[in-house]
């Protein structure tokens, strides 16, 4: 009886988002950085020349060499090869991505999408709550959650999760709303379909595009606020390669020792821009009034 | 003597003056500023050029300028200042003696001369005559004996180091008698840093002498005053010279002093460079190599009394076993250590700095990485058994954070799995405090350096037991070890060889049993601008540069 009802999707032919995608040149640079970086990440131990740096080894003899041959980016403070770290680094940094994102997804798509089909009083009572969060810099809030917890990656994900989900709440239950009033909907519930398969069936594929516009934004938005926790001793502890721990270890050596801090705050920049260019870019494919601006402006 | 010999250094400073002239400013000038660089050099560009005109004299309106990186006052009283204030204060107020690091003896300041009798227990002090507080008060026994009942009264800061103390006599105006309870070295203790200040109590007449401190005043008898003080300000406190200190100003000095509150230390580096600064504490030992390399500064380095000092837990967990103890201390890569902190850390030889009492050579540390896999093995440890140690450092101590990455990669070959945890002090300490033996880390990391040029303290605080603890955080409970460490100041005052060999005794036995590891001594680097000449650091005084000794130049 439900199938009598198919499940409309507003979409634009694979085909045509793709040669989007590759029209956009920006996109396509975010593109391959995003590759590079998790081609570094997939591929560290092979590609890091020496992977126990990464770990607990250190070489004090050989601390703070200047890039060369043997150490192509240096050696830190402890001698031990940045490169291998910053290679190792790219993993952390994605790992805390993907765990802060998928968190957010998992807190903010439930709540939601429930309080956009439902309504009324959960409604308010639910985005009154995501308010709350929202009303506090994210930053802030995650440094004060970091600081109460002890300082781990796992917790800064942790801390960065907290303040990240209500933007997705707040995103799904506009996208829940628009999508539980529509005629298709209405019918589905007229045929006596479960509100669990409505959710499942309708509003969730129908919601889901510009989640995944904005995780893909946000990929660098959570590594540079990740990268900010680990500077401030609140994230990552070492040995445990991070680069924004990396910037920190080398920032009073920058007048001296510049290579120290000078990759991985590189690193650092190139991945947020490479995640937010693909973002912007898949923005512009995926939603489709954004599509419709850019064609008639 | 003292007083002849300054004329002479006067004569002698006056006819260089005279004869180099206009010469040698551009010289002298600080490198990087053109005179509009900024206000300091400024003004000691024009200090220079009005004293060279009518008196042919150094310069005479000189401000030595001192950048450091904590915050300078937090209390401004004599008796209870235990912080960072001291390296001002110093310049303010001044101790009955003063402490030569050079020679390791007990130089006369506010007091002449002084005898102690055979039993170490009755020392008398001659004062110097015709001193005067700033408050124009004479400094008599009477005073300094107010001065020093204050201080043990108000029971603040390093009050303690009076502790021997039963009464003070002052018979006449300049003899002051200690009366003590036990043996103590009190020519030693009132030279300290702190607690040991002869002031004016009556200076706030019959105010609140603690209230009228905190008004940015002082009592003192230094060559300086009290300025302008304001708070949080980037030049936050200011001397004055006291035109009538007792040691005359005679040559030449500097008039004014500066102290700045620069906390990043890039910053120090670049005021440094701009002639803004004479001297800067401590700066990274990166930042100090390129001073030292580009040459247009000034350094001085010194071993300091400061070191290093891991404390293991000898009462609960994995290192209540001796064995793993030693084992841990065997591990260490005392070399790479100080390696790494590339000449800001010079390697200690047992638990006293060079330069005190009871220092000993060939009590230093090596790694022996067989003996110690032998040693895991016979606590039972080895493949398949991995022991897990709890390491607490002081966050935001980048040397601190160094030294727990090496000593985790070194106890990581040993089978020892070791988390590091960085604590604000405080936290760092209740912990180690915690009530709950179980909730207390396993090793402890902390710099340790005395109140006075005297090694008593390490051992009274650090090792001495104590139930609850406080410094002890090795928790070791050893009486015959306590029964050394209490007979240790009676020792000093009476027969200095003993002492020594107690000392030697007392280290040597907490090495064998692994309490606390030394892990090397803070070596202090200093970068001045060239024209300050005179500068020597008294590791008895940590990070006080004495204005008065220093002399401006060009």
């Amino acid at each position: 009886m439900a199938a009598a009802v198919p499940a409309q999707t507003e979409q634009v032919p694979t085909a045509g988002r793709l040669r989007a995608l590759t029209g956009d040149r920006l996109a396509l640079l975010g593109a391959a950085i995003v590759l590079v970086v998790l081609v570094c990440a997939l591929l560290a131990p092979v590609l890091a020349p020496s992977p126990e740096d990464a770990g607990g080894a250190t070489d004090p003899v050989n601390a703070l060499l200047a890039p060369s041959g043997d150490h192509l980016l240096g050696t830190d403070q402890v001698g031990r090869d940045i490169l291998s770290r910053l290679l190792y680094g790219a993993r952390t940094s994605l790992r805390i991505a993907v765990e802060v994102i998928g968190l957010a997804i998992l807190i903010g798509l439930p709540l939601g999408m429930v309080a956009g089909y439902v309504g009324g009083l959960l409604d308010d009572v639910l985005m009154r709550v995501t308010d709350v969060f929202l009303a506090f810099p994210a930053l802030l809030l995650a440094l004060a959650l970091a600081a109460v917890l002890t300082p781990s990656v796992g917790n800064a994900a942790i801390a960065i999760a907290v303040t990240w989900w209500p933007w997705y709440a707040r995103l799904i239950r506009a996208q829940a709303a628009t999508v539980a009033s529509s005629g298709y909907v209405a019918s589905a519930r007229a045929l006596g379909v479960s509100h669990a398969r409505i959710l499942l069936r309708h509003v969730l594929p129908n919601s889901a595009a510009p989640v995944i516009v904005q995780a893909s934004v946000d990929f660098g938005g959570v590594i540079l606020t990740a990268a900010a926790l680990s500077y401030l001793g609140l994230g990552a502890q070492d040995p445990t390669p991070e680069w924004g721990l990396m910037v920190s270890q080398g920032q009073s050596l920058f007048t001296t020792q510049w290579w120290v801090v000078t990759f991985p705050g590189l690193a650092i920049l190139l991945t947020a821009l490479g995640f937010n260019l693909l973002g912007d870019g898949l923005r512009s494919i995926l939603d489709p009034r954004q599509v419709t601006r850019d064609r008639h402006p | 003597m003292r007083r002849y010999q300054g004329i002479a250094v006067a004569l002698l400073a006056a006819l260089a003056a005279a004869g180099c002239g206009e010469t040698k400013q551009p010289a002298g000038a600080p490198p990087g500023s053109t005179g509009a660089d900024g206000a300091a050099a400024a003004t000691s560009a024009a200090s220079a050029s009005g004293e060279a005109a009518p008196s042919g004299n150094a310069p005479t309106d000189a401000t030595f300028t001192y950048a450091n990186g904590n915050n300078i006052v937090t209390d401004f009283d004599p008796a209870t200042s235990y912080s960072n204030e001291v390296i001002a204060l110093n310049n303010v107020y001044e101790q009955l003696t003063r402490y030569d690091a050079e020679t390791k003896t007990v130089k006369p300041l506010l007091a002449d001369s002084w005898t102690s009798t055979a039993d170490g227990k009755s020392w008398t002090f001659r004062l110097h005559p015709g001193v005067t507080f700033h408050t124009g008060k004479p400094v008599t026994a009477a005073a300094a004996k107010a001065a020093i009942e204050r201080t043990i009264k108000l029971k603040g800061g390093a009050a303690y180091i009076w502790d021997a103390v039963e009464t003070i006599q002052a018979p006449d105006d300049a003899t002051l008698t200690f009366k003590l309870k036990y043996a103590a070295p009190i020519d030693l203790i009132s030279s300290s840093t702190y607690a040991a200040f002869i002031y004016d109590t009556t200076a706030a007449g019959d105010g609140d002498l603690k209230k009228w401190f905190g008004q940015a005043k002082d009592a003192g008898t230094g060559p300086y005053v009290v300025g302008a003080w304001k708070k949080g300000d980037q030049n936050e406190l200011r001397l004055e010279q006291f035109p009538d200190y007792w040691r005359g100003w005679e040559g030449a000095h500097y008039k004014h002093v500066l102290f700045q509150y620069v906390p990043e230390e890039t910053t120090r580096r670049q005021l440094l460079d701009s002639g803004q600064a004479s001297m800067a504490d401590r700066l990274s030992p990166q930042l100090f190599a390129e001073a030292k390399d580009q040459g247009r500064l000034a350094t001085a380095e010194r071993p300091s009394f400061q070191n290093l000092i891991a404390f293991l837990n000898t009462s609960h967990g994995p290192l209540k076993d001796v064995r793993v103890r030693q084992a841990v201390s065997k591990a260490i890569d005392y070399e790479g250590i100080v390696a790494v902190l590339k000449g800001s850390a010079v390697p200690a030889s047992g638990l006293i700095p060079e330069g005190l009492l009871g220092y000993k050579e060939g009590l230093a540390q090596a790694k022996d990485l067989d003996a110690a896999k032998t040693l895991m093995g016979q606590a039972g440890y080895g493949e398949g058994k991995r022991a897990k140690l709890l390491l607490t450092i002081s966050n935001g101590d980048a040397d601190q954070r160094v030294v727990a990455t090496l000593l985790k990669s070194n106890l990581a070959e040993i089978g020892i799995d070791v988390t590091v945890q960085p604590l604000e002090w405080q936290t760092q300490w209740d912990k180690a405090k915690s009530t709950d033996p179980t909730k207390r880390q396993d090793i402890f990391v902390m710099y340790w350096w005395p109140d006075y040029a005297d090694p008593f303290s390490w051992f009274v605080n650090l090792f001495k037991s104590a139930d609850p603890p406080f410094f002890n955080v090795s928790y070791l409970v050893d009486p015959a070890i306590d029964k050394q460490i209490d007979a240790l100041p009676s020792l000093t005052a009476t027969d200095r060889e003993a002492a020594q060999a107690s000392y030697e005794a007392i280290q040597t036995r907490l090495l064998e049993q692994a309490v606390a590891v030394p892990l090397y001594v803070v070596n202090y680097q200093r970068v001045l601008q060239k024209n300050v000449s005179g500068y020597v650091d008294n590791p008895a005084y940590a990070n006080v540069a004495f204005v008065y000794d220093l002399t401006p130049t060009g």
